[in-house]
């Protein structure tokens, strides 16, 4: 009778742990990774492989070298066994284009790229900068400001931004560009291209909006996310683009409708909604600081796309609503059951 | 229509015993009733060692207004009127009596039945038997019954949304009169002809139970049918649902002119009024997946823990806890020498699997504990702020109204400590107040 275990209530816990979290976030990325593959060839399965191979070293390594202790017992210890780092470095390949061509050290089957080395140090070099710089040095899970991912493809982005070319291997040249840089006129045919994901892009994740709809379905059945974020997210960036690329420009009739709906089917939009702005870490935890957070997402992405020198900023809208979600959550959170108005205390 | 409050958990329901009708427990060979079994004072003994005292006996007298009385289970001699020792809600001085021989059928000692008993009868009455709210605080109920402010509702709380517990379940089936015209005695107390009884709908042959019965006898009980889901029977949360308003913080139910009593507390009341009978025995549940024959029972106040154990089979598999009440807020206690008491609703035994605690990791801001919080609060911020030791952000962020269901720690996947936390944010803050 001496080794009862007296702890204070509750006495039972349900069965979710991070790491089944995180393992639902990469059951729900396998279409959207399947997607790439299908449109953008093998070299986005390499990039996968390496992104992920390299952000769970780089994790583990970390860790080592923080605690010293380089034995089994250390590596038991490190905090990769989460599988938050696989999330990372599979959202990263996916943020990625094909392949890079930088230092021209990639092997050439015929016209197609069959083995790209810049795309290996590319991922490399891109995944140890999301895992160091943007979580671990924050203080690794949950304390990281910006999300991960995201930050390790702006930082790939701003050094080697001519990698970055929208590439489309699998289809003419006619739809390779983004519709984003171009703005050509869009009919129905483009748009279906776009809902399907037969377009180029210089992410290979975010094309087939098929694959990211079975993704958000998989995540809030399994309710790891908040099935109102995406939707605000999107929604907001349809009302903004709306406004700020149709009814400002003085464009009218369907032109106005078909316009907004490419602005919702192309670029990251939905991708950065179902992944990114549902990043626990770095969106605000109260519910009303959530939307705010996804609208802003959406006002920013059309602002850079509009008024900006880049075609698209679903990154740069994410990342900087990232830095506002501590001060989100320091003035919007819920007034108590029973608390009066003005009397959070 | 279903009734219910925002948010709040759905952990696994585990009523096991929810069919299994109630048995007597046959008195043990000695009782150790503690004289604390109610918030407020304990109660102060006035029999003495040696004396020999009658089943239904007072043996403990109401110390003030916020205390009860405490009477003897069983006919037999007092060995010992100031022996220390543990309760689930820390430590008392217990009553020892030991049971004599011939006693066992001796009558019990009753206070004299009341006929249609005016409401001020009713509180001395329930006052006189030593009644506490039965489901697990154990507030005396004359003081319930005694409101500053006007009251125009009042519920019987039988949501019972615990996990694991069935005691008010089966006393709503096998005594749906009597509770019943104990809930009626209580509302009379209030100057009220009404009474409200909150059941979930995990429940539905209760609620029949207690619709039929209203009918046929001509009772003037409304049965408020609530969704499943815990902490439906918090008493914030269950008049929220039956009402739409809310207790401000800090304030009694009575502020919103609602007075919410336990079903079991109503079952004693009207024993009390129809037959005198005092308090000092109770229905529970014993169980958990390390008892061999899961059950309700009518157990004396005072037995120990191990005599239930023993009489429902024993353990089945190595202990790891020992709940007294429900799992999400019952408490551990140290071992099975402690008595069964007026509040005792639940004896849940855990084995080893099931005790284990879980290690926590970082906090990965899922906002699960948000959503889950049926006060509205943040608990990751305030779990962040007192591993900062930053009272005030945790007051910000709503601790001191918690209620402390455990929700937030329940769905936590990082398995962090979160209510218990906001227990120690709210001691800290009361101290620091003083």
């Amino acid at each position: 009778m001496n080794d009862l275990v007296v702890s204070s209530s509750p006495h039972i816990k349900n069965s979710s742990s991070t790491r089944r979290i995180m393992l639902d976030v990469l059951i729900a990325l396998i279409p959207v990774t399947a997607a790439a593959i299908v449109f953008f060839g093998h070299t986005v399965a390499l990039n996968v492989l390496f992104c992920s191979l390299f952000c769970y070293g780089a994790e583990l390594l970390y860790d080592l070298i923080l605690t010293k202790s380089f034995t089994r017992e250390g590596v038991k210890k490190s905090s990769c066994h989460d599988l938050s780092c696989l999330v990372t470095g599979v959202l990263l390949a996916l943020n990625l284009p094909p392949y890079f061509d930088v230092w021209g050290l990639n092997i050439y089957a015929g016209e197609t790229v069959a083995f790209s080395f810049d795309a290996l140090f590319a991922c490399l070099i891109g995944s140890v900068f999301a895992i160091v710089a943007a979580k671990k040095l924050f203080g690794g899970i949950g304390r990281n400001i910006v999300n991960p991912a995201l930050s390790g493809r702006v930082f790939l982005f701003m050094c080697f931004g001519a990698g970055f070319a929208a590439k489309a291997d699998v289809f003419d040249a006619v739809s390779s560009a983004t519709w984003l840089s171009s703005k050509s006129a869009v009919d129905g045919s483009v748009l279906l291209d776009m809902f399907i994901g037969k377009t180029g892009s210089a992410a290979v994740g975010e094309t087939c909006v098929i694959a990211l709809i079975v993704s958000y379905a998989y995540l809030v059945i399994r309710r790891v996310i908040d099935w109102r974020l995406p939707l605000v997210t999107i929604v907001s960036t349809a009302v903004f683009a709306l406004v700020f690329d149709g009814l400002l420009k003085g464009v009218s009739g369907d032109t106005l409708w078909l316009n907004t709906l490419a602005h919702v089917l192309s670029g990251g939009v939905v991708f950065g909604a179902v992944f990114m702005v549902t990043d626990y870490a770095t969106s605000p935890n109260s519910t009303l600081g959530k939307m705010i957070f996804a609208t802003g997402v959406g006002l920013i992405t059309v602002l850079i796309r509009v008024y900006a020198s880049y075609p698209e900023g679903v990154s740069f809208a994410i990342l900087i609503m990232n830095i506002f979600t501590p001060l989100i959550d320091r003035y919007v959170y819920p007034r108590p059951f029973g608390a009066t108005r003005g009397n959070k205390k | 229509m279903l009734y219910t409050f925002k948010k709040g958990v759905h952990p696994p329901q585990n009523k096991y015993t929810g069919k299994t009708p109630i048995t007597v427990m046959p008195p043990t060979e000695k009782v150790f009733v503690p004289l604390s079994q109610h918030i407020g004072k304990p109660a102060v003994a006035v029999v003495s060692e040696g004396e020999t005292v009658r089943r239904g006996q007072l043996i403990a007298k109401a110390d003030g207004f916020v205390s009860a009385n405490v009477f003897s289970p069983i006919g037999g001699v007092v060995e010992s009127v100031n022996r220390p020792g543990e309760t689930p809600n820390g430590k008392s001085l217990h009553i020892v009596i030991k049971k004599s021989d011939e006693s066992e059928d001796g009558e019990a000692f009753t206070l004299p039945p009341l006929v249609s008993p005016t409401g001020r009868e009713i509180i001395d009455r329930v006052r006189d038997a030593g009644i506490v709210g039965m489901g697990g605080a154990g507030f005396p109920t004359h003081v319930k019954l005694s409101p500053k402010e006007k009251v125009d509702t009042f519920i019987i709380n039988g949501a019972e949304c615990e996990p694991f517990i069935t005691c008010d379940h089966r006393i709503m089936l096998e005594y749906t009169a009597e509770f019943l015209r104990g809930a009626l005695y209580l509302a009379s107390a209030l100057g009220l002809n009404e009474a409200y009884v909150g059941i979930e709908d995990n429940k539905p042959d209760a609620i029949s139970a207690v619709e039929d019965r209203a009918e046929r006898d001509n009772l003037r009980v409304k049965v408020i049918k609530l969704k499943s889901k815990y902490p439906q029977g918090a008493e914030k949360q269950l008049i929220y649902a039956a009402t739409g308003r809310k207790v401000p913080a800090g304030g009694l139910p009575s502020a919103v002119g609602c007075v919410v009593d336990n079903v079991h507390t109503a079952l004693s009341t009207c024993f009390a009024v129809e037959k005198g009978e005092t308090l000092y025995k109770r229905v529970l549940t014993i169980t958990g997946d390390a008892i061999a024959k899961p059950q309700n029972l009518w157990v004396n106040t005072g037995t120990p823990y191990r005599d239930v154990i023993s009489f429902a089979g024993g353990a089945t598999k190595t202990l790891g806890k020992i709940v007294s009440g429900g799992p999400m807020m019952g408490f551990a206690v140290y071992g099975d020498e402690v008595s069964v008491s007026k509040t005792t609703s639940c004896v849940l035994l855990l084995g080893e699997e099931r005790a284990r605690l879980s290690e926590p990791s970082q906090c990965i801001n899922c906002a699960r504990c948000a959503s889950a919080c049926p006060m509205r609060l943040m608990p990751m911020f305030i779990d962040k702020a007192m591993g900062a030791g930053d009272l005030k952000t945790a007051e910000k962020y709503g601790v001191n109204y918690c209620i402390e269901c455990g929700s937030c720690a329940y769905v936590c996947p990082a398995a962090r400590p979160l209510v218990q936390t906001m227990r120690l944010a709210k001691k800290k803050i009361r101290e620091a107040k003083k």
